[in-house]
């Protein structure tokens, strides 16, 4: 074909080259090239998989937090109401108890003013009686020792210290 | 200057020591694949997945800058394969080198060395052996064995317009009528579909490997004073031979894209 000494062209050598090189691409797609792209492949779609899995769940985690968040500040504010709910109502029912405490205090104190001045009532009313008794027995007595001036001055006397130490 | 033995059958030639380097590469680029895909996982990679992922990645890479990525995928067989190949044979002259020497050469031996596509190559080729047998310093007929399989033209040819006509078969399966006007009513691109690409994308692989094995042949032929050269040149070497994998990879796939893309 082509001859020039050392460099030369042979279509033998030339078809031996071309069936060697197809034989190679054959088993270099059947070992390598065919596996190898199909691996890359399969991993690419397993990241891209997992990149969109790794996304909706951070979606997802977020959308939970924001419901977290949201629950707690209900929580917290509901809360807020019942402490002030409950403070409130303690403070009415203090000063309710105070209020009762003090009325019946006061039911009290006019009872037992009440009792003392009736007592006192009851006391002169007695005082008052045993008083006629007294002078009707004095009358009596001064009527049977006759009338002693002086013996008469002297039981009077006598009379009103004894009822002076009574009252 | 190293010699191949080549034999004829059916009227074709045949580059005995390029052939045993294309299966040699070829086994070891198989061998390095089973290895670095045992256990896939679609999990996290480790160790020599991630070297698989990588090639496949950067194959990708370099089709993706051309077209879609969903258009890319389709192409990461055939730019992995060329990749690897070509990676790995431009690397497999640098790491050995065996060459047989032959002072006296049997004529079974010089029928094989002398095999050529036509006569006046095969009897330019006698008078180089004929020379290189009466050289009293020289080492005889150096016969190579284990070289780059893409130091040698029929390789790369055969890659370079094998990729060619897949393109131009990609083009034409799109659109016959685009592909049609594109390539034949501009000179320009005429020239450059049938001359300028099948000859600059396998001649520039070819040549930048071909002159690393000669230079390589050049330094060990001058013995001690070589080395310090030898070492530094072997380094570029490697160098060489991975970015016109590179490069070699890269056009494929722009080419592949000026066919499949919208014509401008």
């Amino acid at each position: 074909m082509i001859d020039f000494g050392a460099v030369s062209l042979e279509w033998g050598t030339m078809l031996v080259q071309l069936i060697v090189f197809l034989i190679l691409l054959l088993i270099v797609k059947k070992v390598a090239a065919g596996p190898i792209v199909a691996i890359m492949e399969k991993r690419r779609q397993h990241i891209e998989n997992e990149i969109t899995t790794a996304e909706r769940n951070r979606q997802e985690s977020e959308a939970l937090l924001a419901e977290q968040r949201r629950l707690l500040d209900e929580a917290r504010l509901e809360t807020k109401g019942i402490i002030e709910r409950a403070t409130k109502q303690a403070n009415e029912e203090s000063s309710r108890i105070i209020q009762e405490a003090q009325e019946t205090a006061a039911r009290l104190k006019e009872q037992a003013s009440a009792e003392l001045a009736r007592e006192v009532e009851k006391a002169k009313a007695e005082l008052r009686n045993q008083m006629a008794g007294l002078s009707v027995m004095l009358a009596s007595k001064i009527i049977e020792k006759e009338l002693d001036e002086a013996a008469q001055k002297a039981t009077v006397d006598k009379f009103l210290a004894q009822v002076g130490d009574r009252l | 200057m190293h010699q191949s033995l080549r034999f004829q059958w059916n009227g074709l030639v045949f580059d005995i020591s390029a052939i045993i380097m294309m299966i040699v590469t070829s086994l070891v680029v198989v061998l390095l694949l089973v290895a670095l895909t045992r256990n896939l996982t679609a999990g996290v990679p480790k160790g020599k997945q991630n070297l698989v992922e990588w090639f496949a990645d950067f194959v990708q890479g370099i089709a993706g800058g051309f077209m879609k990525p969903k258009v890319a995928a389709g192409f990461i067989t055939l730019g992995l394969t060329l990749l690897l190949y070509i990676f790995v044979g431009n690397q497999l002259g640098l790491v050995l080198n065996i060459n047989t020497s032959h002072h006296e050469v049997s004529e079974s031996l010089m029928d094989k060395l002398t095999t050529a596509t036509s006569p006046e190559a095969a009897e330019a080729k006698r008078q180089v052996i004929e020379e290189e047998l009466h050289n009293p310093e020289g080492h005889g007929v150096v016969v190579s064995w284990w070289k780059s399989p893409t130091a040698t033209p029929s390789v790369t040819f055969a890659l370079a317009i094998a990729v060619l006509l897949y393109s131009h078969y990609l083009g034409i399966r799109k659109s016959f009528g685009g592909w049609a006007k594109h390539t034949f009513l501009n000179p320009i691109h005429l020239l450059e579909e049938i001359v300028i690409k099948p000859l600059t994308l396998p001649l520039r692989l070819f040549g930048n490997i071909f002159a690393g094995e000669v230079l390589i042949a050049f330094l060990l032929g001058v013995g001690i004073f070589g080395t310090i050269p030898l070492l530094v040149w072997l380094g570029y070497s490697v160098f060489v031979g991975t970015i016109q994998t590179y490069i070699f990879v890269t056009l494929t796939m722009v080419y592949i894209s000026q066919q499949i893309n919208d014509q401008h």
